[in-house]
């Protein structure tokens, strides 16, 4: 388990809160099961089996309930240790616990008032053994329920990713200002030049396709770009010479996945915020590297003076991160920002050709 | 008579759209086009139309602010924005009944709205503005003069100085008289500009100095003036706050 890199990412603390009721029949019935299977593995001859399971269950339900109440009690604390810390510490107070109740059971067996009831024989008899394997048990146990709650946690933190993502996915579609004027453009062409008119609108049909695809969750970068360039020239329609888009892209891999729609959006915001408003438009420029098992798009465009940041704009970003992470985890990098007088959106994630190659 | 038609629109084929569907009216004329608010105004005042076809989104100054510029004018024309998509703008238009054409524009829903077409009122549009129709402030400050009105870009200004009833702009080409009043322009251009005195308004761009006489009062000078603005007791606090002096 990959703690370290997962720690600064895992907020909030990944152990269900066991001050809840819920929480404690949780840990009751974990501790029934393992009372269970040390009653079954255990060759007892002085006891039998139900005598033997409930003299288990009753020392390991004050183990239990106790570490609830203690990891309940703790909670603030943990919640503020990273991953690796916070686990160790768990593990610590469990065993700690597991010490204490065990020479306690102990020192209890060796009381005047058991040994005259009767009741030694369900006490251990050696004392370093007893609590020397009570700690071993203990340790493994709670390193196994420790990683169960891990994993449970990754778990439902990537379902829920995936569906907010998908939920950014659904609102970082073509804008609605785009899609109107181009409306306006096809139905001013198919007077004055049917045939581009024609064009466009076959333009218009590939590019919704794209955003309405189901599978466009991966797609190579070479369809990517195709989509993008499609896009731009809808544009061009649109706003004539006032548009320039330099692609820079000959070194990228082709066949590299990426998921789709990455790079459209951001050349719909580069001519949104930084073409369309200017009367002698400009140029949107679009570089792609490719080096040491890394690709690298660089999308830059000129800014206003005094142009403040946009929500539209904040909304893709953080769109486009969140896909990118959710393919290749913190291995993707995107960075945006105001230099001088260009705006500048950096995607950097590894190259990757197939799918199999991505899930191990 | 003929309806005097001005189309403008940033965008070619959308200008193309309006001419042939203009084309087809049998009482509308078109007069001219113009790419942006400011080659908007010059027409206007060049061939005064009756009626102004206005996109709302126009890179430099915007539909809004040439409408608000027009409205300037001895006499305006009426004014029909257009949009392919703005709710804010479109929620304004119908809240002070302007008239508005969405776009792809229908033929019947053109030839309604010029039947309809009127002039914009002042406090409509600055209703419109209110509600967030363009852009937060205007690019240009519209004088009038003889010949129409003069259009003097934002950053120009060096500062206004309120008289009795009008407001001098001083600016890099000279000095004109307008109707707004200091406390307006101060509002909308609160970050450029810095009040120096109850009677004036500095761009903080063309700010040069700020002196001090032995009598303690303080005053401004400005790159491209010689004159030398008192500051008024009440506003130096502020200045010298702001500029960290």
């Amino acid at each position: 388990m990959n703690t370290e890199a997962s720690s600064s990412t895992l907020t909030p603390f990944y152990l269900p809160d066991f001050c809840t009721s819920r929480a404690a029949l949780g840990v009751v019935l974990i501790v029934e099961l393992t009372a269970l299977i040390l009653t079954l593995a255990h060759d007892s001859a002085a006891l039998s089996f139900w005598s033997d399971l409930a003299r288990s269950s009753v020392f390991l339900l004050w183990i239990g309930l106790a570490g609830a109440a203690l990891l309940c009690g703790a909670r603030d604390r943990l919640k503020k240790m990273p991953v690796a810390k916070g686990s160790t510490a768990v593990l610590a107070l469990i065993v700690g616990l597991v010490v204490i109740v065990s020479e306690g059971t102990f020192l209890a067996g060796r009381s005047e008032f058991i040994e005259s009831a009767g009741a030694g024989t369900l006490f251990p008899s050696d004392h370093w053994s007893f609590v020397g394997r009570n700690v071993g048990i203990s340790f493994v146990v709670t390193s196994l329920a420790l990683r169960y709650f891990y994993v449970t946690h990754q778990w439902r933190r990537n379902v829920e990713m995936q569906a907010r993502a998908r939920v950014h996915a659904l609102q970082a579609r073509i804008r609605p200002h785009f899609l109107f004027n181009s409306m306006n453009t096809i139905a001013s062409l198919t007077r004055t030049d049917p045939a581009r008119a024609e064009l466009a609108v076959q333009d218009l049909a590939d590019l919704f396709r794209a955003n309405l695809s189901e599978k466009r969750n991966t797609i190579t970068l070479e369809q990517e770009i195709e989509v993008a360039q499609i896009y731009q020239r809808i544009e061009h329609l649109r706003l004539g010479d006032r548009l320039r888009v330099i692609w820079n892209v000959a070194p990228l891999p082709k066949s590299a996945l990426v998921p789709g729609l990455m790079l459209q959006p951001l050349l719909e915001n580069a001519i949104y915020h930084g073409i369309e408003p200017r009367p002698n438009g400009g140029a949107v420029t679009v570089t792609g590297e490719s080096s040491g098992g890394l690709i690298t798009i660089v999308v830059r465009n000129p800014v206003q003076q005094c142009e403040s940041e946009h929500e539209g704009n904040h909304l893709a970003l953080a769109n486009i991160r969140e896909r990118l992470a959710l393919m290749y985890g913190e291995r993707a990098l995107v960075k945006a920002g105001r230099f001088d007088d260009e705006y500048i959106v950096t995607l950097r994630f590894p190259h990757v050709e197939s799918l199999a190659k991505l899930t191990a | 008579m003929k309806l005097r038609t001005l189309i403008v629109d940033d965008e070619a084929p959308a200008r193309e759209r309006l001419k042939s569907l203009l084309a087809e009216l049998e009482n509308t004329q078109i007069v001219g086009e113009a790419m942006n608010g400011e080659q908007a105004l010059q027409l206007v005042v060049d061939l005064s139309p009756d009626v102004v076809l206005l996109d709302v989104r126009m890179p430099g100054m915007d539909g809004l602010e040439a409408a608000h510029h027009l409205s300037s004018l001895v006499e305006p024309p009426a004014v029909i924005f257009t949009t392919a998509y703005d709710e804010y703008a479109v929620n304004a238009f119908d809240a002070q009944a302007v008239g508005y054409l969405l776009k792809p524009i229908r033929k019947e829903k053109l030839v309604a709205a010029l039947q309809q077409a009127g002039r914009l009122t002042r406090p409509q549009l600055q209703k419109l503005t209110a509600a967030g129709a363009g852009t937060e402030h205007r690019t240009h400050i519209a004088a009038r003069h003889r010949e129409g009105i003069r259009l003097i870009p934002i950053e120009e200004i060096l500062f206004f100085l309120a008289q009795q009833k009008y407001t001098t702009v001083r600016h890099a080409k000279g000095e004109d008289l307008i109707e707004d009043s200091l406390r307006v322009l101060e509002e909308e251009l609160g970050s450029q500009f810095v009040r120096i005195h109850r009677n004036a308004l500095v761009n903080v761009r063309h700010l040069d100095a700020i002196d001090r006489n032995p009598e303690g009062q303080y005053t401004v000078r400005v790159r491209g003036s010689t004159d030398a603005l008192q500051v008024s007791r009440r506003m130096a606090g502020e200045l010298k706050e702001r500029f960290r002096i």
